[in-house]
């Protein structure tokens, strides 16, 4: 039997997590350091055939874009909903139903709402928790001029969200199924014609702000991301690994990284919101 | 002439010095004028956002956490233009040729 309440608990595991996270870094920065400063913002990649845009791919990305994956279907199977809430299941019901609001607010057609909601609710999970993963030290491979080279527990673990393929991917995704969800509430008809709205001398104008979607959105979540990346890398080269990672870890791994997964799926519910209407 | 084939030519003159001189000059000048000037209009927008923020906790102190939370969202969205100024320069740094 314990005698400690969870909360002190809680405390006493992260101030022994600090101090031993503090004697390795000392350790690490007195010992060890002979780390290069090499590779910074480069990428893993594997070619295979004739190479080229369809010949490579980036093995990182799909393994934890894969891991990511299997840990949601997990969680998701570890809920058990019942009459009496617990713990998960209070989460999940705070989490949906504050989206489920923020979906009833913005898209006008109530056939389309349930399909909004569930990609907007799948993309910001997925997000999230690569996003969050960022700031967590683990295991990251970086590619130098002869191999490869993995570092165990200095950097964090790679996060799919800071390559702009995923990223791209998942905006061109939200623009093609606002716009199929658009033709299918119109008819093509009534699609065209939104794109001549006020007057067909803005015509130019709305399919240039249509591309700019896509782009805006992706690349918002990229360079935060891969920015704080690699800011964290270069202060943390300074410093020698020394406790300053910690904190920076922190806030670009975890409070950077939920803002912008918010604002991603908030988004997406936006776009599809202002195609339909 | 393209890029990369003009920077050959200028490396392979007079063993190099100006070829690589211009370069890294060319480069990181670029690199940190785009990270300089678009930095000036996030930091902008984002304390409008700030203050006006205070302006309406000091008005209505039960809001604090709709307030705060929305505040959140809109310097997330005005920090955006600073970001493509920033992948703008990390390309200069990393990708280019």
């Amino acid at each position: 039997m314990s005698f400690l309440t969870k909360e002190e608990n809680l405390k006493k595991i992260l101030k022994i997590t600090f101090i031993i996270y503090a004697a390795l870094g000392l350790i690490n920065a007195l010992f060890f350091f002979n780390l290069e400063l090499d590779g910074v913002g480069e990428r893993w990649i594997v070619e295979f055939g004739n190479g080229g845009f369809l010949g490579s791919i980036n093995p990182m990305t799909l393994i934890m874009s894969f891991a990511i994956i299997a840990i949601v279907l997990l969680f998701a199977k570890g809920v058990k909903f019942e009459r009496i809430p617990g713990r998960k299941q209070s989460l999940v019901e705070m989490l949906f139903e504050y989206f489920w609001e923020i979906v009833e607010d913005t898209v006008p057609v109530k056939k389309y709402r349930k399909i909004t909601f569930v990609i907007s609710m799948s993309l910001f999970i997925y997000i999230t928790l690569s996003n969050i993963l960022g700031g967590i030290p683990g295991v990251d491979v970086i590619p130098l001029k002869d191999g490869l080279s993995v570092s165990l527990f200095t950097n964090p673990w790679y996060s799919p969200t800071s390559d702009l393929n995923v990223n791209l991917t998942y905006a061109i995704l939200v623009l093609i199924l606002s716009h199929a969800l658009a033709i299918n509430h119109k008819g093509i008809g009534g699609w065209l014609k939104s794109f001549i709205q006020p007057v067909p001398f803005l015509l130019p104008l709305n399919i240039i702000s249509e591309i700019a979607k896509p782009i805006s959105h992706s690349l918002r979540l990229f360079g935060n991301i891969m920015g704080g990346g690699i800011l964290v890398l270069i202060i943390s080269y300074m410093l020698k690994y020394f406790v300053i990672p910690v904190f920076l870890w922190g806030f670009f791994g975890w409070f950077v990284g939920f803002i912008q997964a918010f604002v991603f799926a908030l988004l997406t519910i936006a776009y599809i919101g202002s195609v339909l209407e | 002439m393209d890029l990369s084939a003009m920077l050959e030519k200028l490396v392979n003159m007079e063993g190099g010095a100006i070829g690589w001189g211009l370069y890294y000059l060319g480069k990181l000048l670029g690199a940190g004028i785009a990270m300089g000037l678009g930095a000036i209009g996030p930091g902008v927008g984002q304390g409008f956002v700030g203050s006006h923020a205070m302006d309406s906790i000091a008005r209505q102190p039960e809001m604090t956490g709709t307030i705060t939370s929305r505040m959140l969202l809109a310097m997330a969205f005005a920090e955006s233009t600073g970001l493509y100024s920033l992948v703008i320069a990390l390309t200069m740094i990393f990708v280019l040729p």
